[in-house]
């Protein structure tokens, strides 16, 4: 199992998940994952993620909550 | 469904920037008037100093920021394309300022040729921006409410500007030949509820859930709301092709169906903030709380105007309702998305620019205590002004104090900007030296 960190901006003002993700993703390690939770879904941090070099998989849960797990390619 | 938000196509920071820098400024300038005309300003609505001072705000002030605002948010929330951003603020910015310079002081100075050259400029500059704007939103692939409310916001500003330029016309030639009241009448509840209600609607059902963390707006409530509006818009306007000088009854209760509309948008506004997830009360939250209070007090004003001529047949009921929805309503809103907006934008355009560990955070683009002295002497001002209209020998503290909180305010956009400037050529330093570093290092492998 991969080591994880958790993000949740549920309750963040934007852009705070994204600067705090940004952030996390400066000190992500190779086999790290980060996750991410947030209310809605992040167009901005996807295409970021896609240009850098980032896999992710996104799935919404019961409560609404987005539930995106980012981890280098 | 989440809206999608494509930054990608923001236009150049400088594009909404020379329009937020220059508003506050004319709002300095009506505050200084206010106080130099003092309480002749409060005698009447007709008064030269109160119509100069309503176009002031409306246009330097409301329509510059509203102009600016759409400019950015357009591109990125409905991913549309502007047709060459700069070139058209480039333009639209210093017509919509001179246009209004010349009807302020066509009112002030009482020459009919001002107003013709403040009709010809405002034609040209806002035309110019409307076509723009109705291009990129007729075009853009995104759908939702919000989408179809700007539509009708850009709609609802081509209505006021046509009225305008008649009005202007009207009396730049000095004709009796049209209804000049029954345009009044028409031309001013196109430009507050048309345009002005009609975008701070559609962008309220964006940015209310998103940055005060509330639930939605009721589904049912967001289709209702602007299309009642526009229903309630097009029967006003009939008035026009009445035979007499003056609205008919059913008009009238058209007219009360429009402030139910708008009193009960606020309602429903305060009670999603009421409902927010996160109990921490920031500066925007506090401003569009003062303006739903104000746009709900506003309606409910109206209704009792209609109710007891013995208020509402006074000379400066329409000034107490002016005051509450020009700088109580809408001024606190666009004060209060300024404060989202413009931290927003630098931290955007610097994340672009360089490593994002190494820029200052969105709570650094301008200090806490500044802003909310800020907010704080805008609702102290608004309360003057309120005054004033009972009283009006308060006329003069009360520009006195509106013209400091529009000065407060252009220091603290100034500072973001300043700040904005010495972190990007400060990036753009590094990135010089990395540059020459790289290419000194390869000179020497080869």
């Amino acid at each position: 199992m991969p080591e994880s960190r958790i993000i949740d901006g549920r309750e963040m003002v934007p852009p705070e998940p994204l600067e705090k993700t940004l952030e996390a993703l400066d000190s992500l390690a190779p086999g790290e994952e980060l996750t991410v939770l947030l209310h809605c879904e992040p167009h901005p941090l996807y295409s970021i993620l896609n240009k850098n070099g980032y896999r992710y998989s996104a799935r919404f849960l019961a409560d609404g909550t987005n539930e995106i797990r980012i981890s280098k390619r | 469904m989440q809206p999608i938000l494509s930054f990608e196509q923001a236009p150049p920071i400088s594009v909404p920037y020379r329009f937020f820098l220059t508003a506050p400024l004319f709002g300095v300038i009506a505050g200084l008037l206010l106080a130099w005309y003092g309480a002749e300003a409060m005698s009447s609505r007709w008064s030269p100093a109160a119509l100069a001072l309503t176009h002031l705000l409306a246009v330097d002030v409301m329509l510059q920021v509203m102009c600016g605002a759409l400019l950015q948010f357009v591109a990125v929330v409905a991913g549309a394309n502007i047709w060459r951003p700069h070139l058209v603020a480039s333009v639209v910015h210093p017509m919509i300022t001179a246009g209004a310079v010349f009807l302020a002081a066509a009112f002030v100075l009482g020459l009919p040729i001002l107003f013709l050259l403040a009709g010809a400029v405002f034609a040209l500059g806002i035309g110019f921006f409307l076509t723009v704007m109705m291009l990129a939103l007729w075009r853009t692939p995104a759908r939702g409410m919000t989408v179809h409310v700007l539509r009708l916001a850009v709609f609802g500003l081509l209505v006021t500007l046509l009225l305008g330029i008649t009005l202007a016309g009207i009396l730049g030639l000095q004709t009796s030949a049209l209804p000049l009241l029954l345009l009044i009448n028409v031309h001013v509840a196109w430009g507050l509820g048309g345009w002005a209600l009609m975008l701070v609607i559609g962008v309220s059902y964006l940015v209310v859930p998103m940055f005060q963390l509330t639930p939605a707006y009721p589904e049912w409530l967001t289709r209702a709301l602007p299309f009642g509006l526009l229903l309630v818009l097009c029967l006003w306007s009939l008035q026009l092709f009445s035979p007499a000088d003056e609205a008919q009854a059913w008009q009238v209760q058209v007219a009360e169906a429009g402030m139910l509309l708008a009193g009960l948008y606020a309602i429903v506004t305060l009670i999603l903030q009421y409902q927010r997830r996160r109990r921490q009360t920031d500066v925007t939250l506090i401003l569009w709380r003062v303006a739903m209070l104000s746009l709900l007090a506003f309606s409910a004003s109206w209704l009792l105007f209609e109710a007891s001529p013995q208020f509402g047949s006074h000379a400066r009921a329409p000034l107490w309702l002016g005051v509450l929805v020009f700088p109580g309503a809408f001024l606190s809103v666009i004060i209060g998305m300024l404060y989202k907006i413009v931290p927003f934008l630098n931290w955007l355009h610097l994340q672009r620019l360089g490593e994002p560990a190494t820029m200052p955070n969105m709570k650094q683009m301008m200090p806490e205590g500044a802003v909310r002295w800020q907010m704080r002497l805008h609702i102290s001002a608004l309360a003057l002004l309120l005054m004033a209209v009972l009283w009006p020998a308060w006329a003069l503290p009360a520009g006195l104090a509106f013209a400091a909180s529009c000065l407060l305010l252009e220091w603290n956009l100034l500072g973001a900007v300043w700040l904005y400037c010495r972190v990007r050529d400060r990036a753009v330093k590094d990135r010089a030296v990395k540059d020459q570093i790289r290419a000194v290092g390869q000179d020497h492998e080869t």
